[in-house]
């Protein structure tokens, strides 16, 4: 055995890699409603299109807490996470919700009933529904590119993964709707998610590729992800039902229901089990290796 | 003002798990909960295989990554360099515990409370008290057991190891045993990539 190559020791006594466990299925979820919702409205907003706008709204601010208070440690005292925006992502973020909620919920008003006649409030209340839902999409890739401890998410990609994800889940999510809504917007809808499908691909192509050129713990995880344990669910979950999927589907269907609806499926499936495992595939590096460093082979 | 540190003399250390132990009775850690670790690493080719402990706890970052990203304000650092954590601000989110490279914090879970340290649900009149200073669900970590470092001792584990090789004192004097070993025999930080600036210290 090569000094480098090293074990994974779990909770026991052992050096050796250990998986990051503190943020679960629970945080997982919570994040992939935080992005999807939020690049939901946006999407949907862009298009006028109401039913889309009220799914976003209701993904991130319902789902997204409901997961995120099932991780709390201490629900109740939860609101001190606003606390310390000067440098925490995490404070950054929950202002940015509670911007976005009444910000979008007031947009979706609008857009109903007109409250504001098209004046200079109504286009204020949309800006600040714009810039908070961009943050929601942003500040969980920016909280866990932030992490120095887990090399798989130490990248500027972390933000650039969240943002296309968010996005390409809620186009996807507002294309299957328009179909039954508004399928007036339905071709525009099929051809972005087309497009976001394949800058999505090309973002986690990157992120691989930069763990590849990482250090050993980034390295780790991307063994991880595509020989490892988690390599069937990538292959076939993220990058099969997530990105082959949508795009034989909408290359060759079009915009039709089904097509619209397999795509979608496709997309937010892909998306879940990204989130899933990247957190799943996050380890920490050993902390101080003596036989690495005297060129001894490990036993 | 004092800057406290520790340094492990691994040529020492002997794996007995003394500061283990020692450790877990004078914080009262609940089943799971471990401040601190003797890690084993083996290396060599049969017969010529040795086996090296090594040492872990929280390292007391002089930048710790861990309060800059605790979002409640719950991580703080006294004005002698220890990293603590206010159980009372704590809202365990354990964003903190996914920015420490050292997977130095866990999480006091209202199960390990429960059920004790004999797993029977039953908990020994030690453990009653002890486990007043925990709230379930936090985030816990060493704190150079700073109850004992402001009574002016040494903490638990390095009173309990009996070959001397966990050292602790006040690093921004050089005359201090610790920093005298850093200086002599060179000692290294974990993960020193991390830019983490550990007041830990390892000397081989």
């Amino acid at each position: 055995m090569s000094p480098n190559q090293t074990t994974f020791s779990g909770d026991s006594f052992q050096l050796g890699y250990r998986f990051q466990n503190y943020w679960d299925f629970h945080m997982a979820t919570a994040f992939f409603f935080g992005e999807l919702g939020a690049g939901m409205f946006l999407v949907s907003m862009y298009f006028g299109f109401v039913p889309g706008m009220v799914l976003g709204l209701l993904c991130t601010g319902v789902g997204k807490p409901y997961f995120h208070m099932s991780h709390m440690g201490v629900p109740a005292k939860s609101w001190r996470a606003i606390l310390r925006p000067d440098r925490s992502w995490i404070s950054r973020g929950l202002i940015s919700i509670v911007v976005f909620v009444p910000s979008a919920a007031l947009v979706v008003l609008d857009v109903l009933f007109g409250w504001s006649g098209g004046g200079m409030l109504g286009k204020l209340v949309a800006l600040v529904a714009v810039a908070s839902s961009l943050l929601v999409m942003t500040y969980q890739g920016f909280a866990m590119s932030h992490s120095s401890a887990i090399a798989l998410w130490n990248s500027g990609l972390m933000p650039v993964s969240s943002i296309v994800y968010a996005l390409t889940s809620g186009a996807a999510v507002s294309l299957a709707l328009s179909v039954f809504f508004d399928s007036t917007i339905s071709l525009v809808l099929s051809k972005l998610v087309l497009v976001l499908v394949a800058a999505t691909a090309v973002v986690l192509l990157s992120l691989l590729h930069s763990s590849y050129h990482g250090t050993v713990g980034a390295r780790q995880s991307l063994e991880l992800l595509i020989k490892g344990q988690f390599a069937r669910n990538f292959f076939l979950l993220v990058i099969g039902a997530g990105m082959v999927l949508p795009i034989l589907a909408l290359w060759f269907g079009g915009a039709s229901i089904l097509s619209s609806l397999i795509a979608a499926v496709g997309v937010v499936a892909g998306f879940y089990t990204y989130r899933l495992l990247i957190f799943k595939a996050g380890v920490y590096e050993p902390q101080i290796s003596f036989s690495a460093r005297l060129g001894l082979s490990r036993g | 003002m004092a800057r406290m540190g520790m340094v492990f003399d691994l040529k020492r250390c002997i794996g007995c798990n003394a500061c283990v132990v020692g450790c877990k009775q004078e914080n009262s850690l609940p089943d799971g909960v471990f401040f601190t670790r003797t890690l084993s690493e083996e290396y060599g080719v049969y017969p010529s295989v040795k086996r090296v402990y090594i040492p872990t706890l929280c390292n007391h970052c002089e930048d710790p990554p861990c309060e800059k990203v605790c979002p409640s304000g719950a991580t703080y650092t006294r004005d002698d360099g220890i990293v603590m954590i206010d159980g009372d601000q704590c809202i365990g989110c354990s964003a903190c515990a996914v920015a420490c490279p050292y997977d130095a914090r866990t999480q006091v879970t209202q199960e390990s409370l429960e059920k004790g340290l004999y797993g029977t649900g039953e908990l020994t009149p030690f453990e009653k008290d002890g486990y007043k200073r925990f709230t379930p669900g936090t985030m816990v970590k060493c704190d150079f057991c700073s109850q004992r470092v402001d009574a002016g001792l040494d903490p638990a584990c390095v009173v309990t190891c009996p070959t001397d090789a966990r050292i602790f004192g006040d690093l921004d004097d050089p005359d201090s045993k610790p920093s005298r070993l850093i200086r002599e025999r060179g000692g290294r930080t974990p993960l020193a990539d991390k830019n983490t600036r550990p007041k830990v210290y390892y000397v081989d």
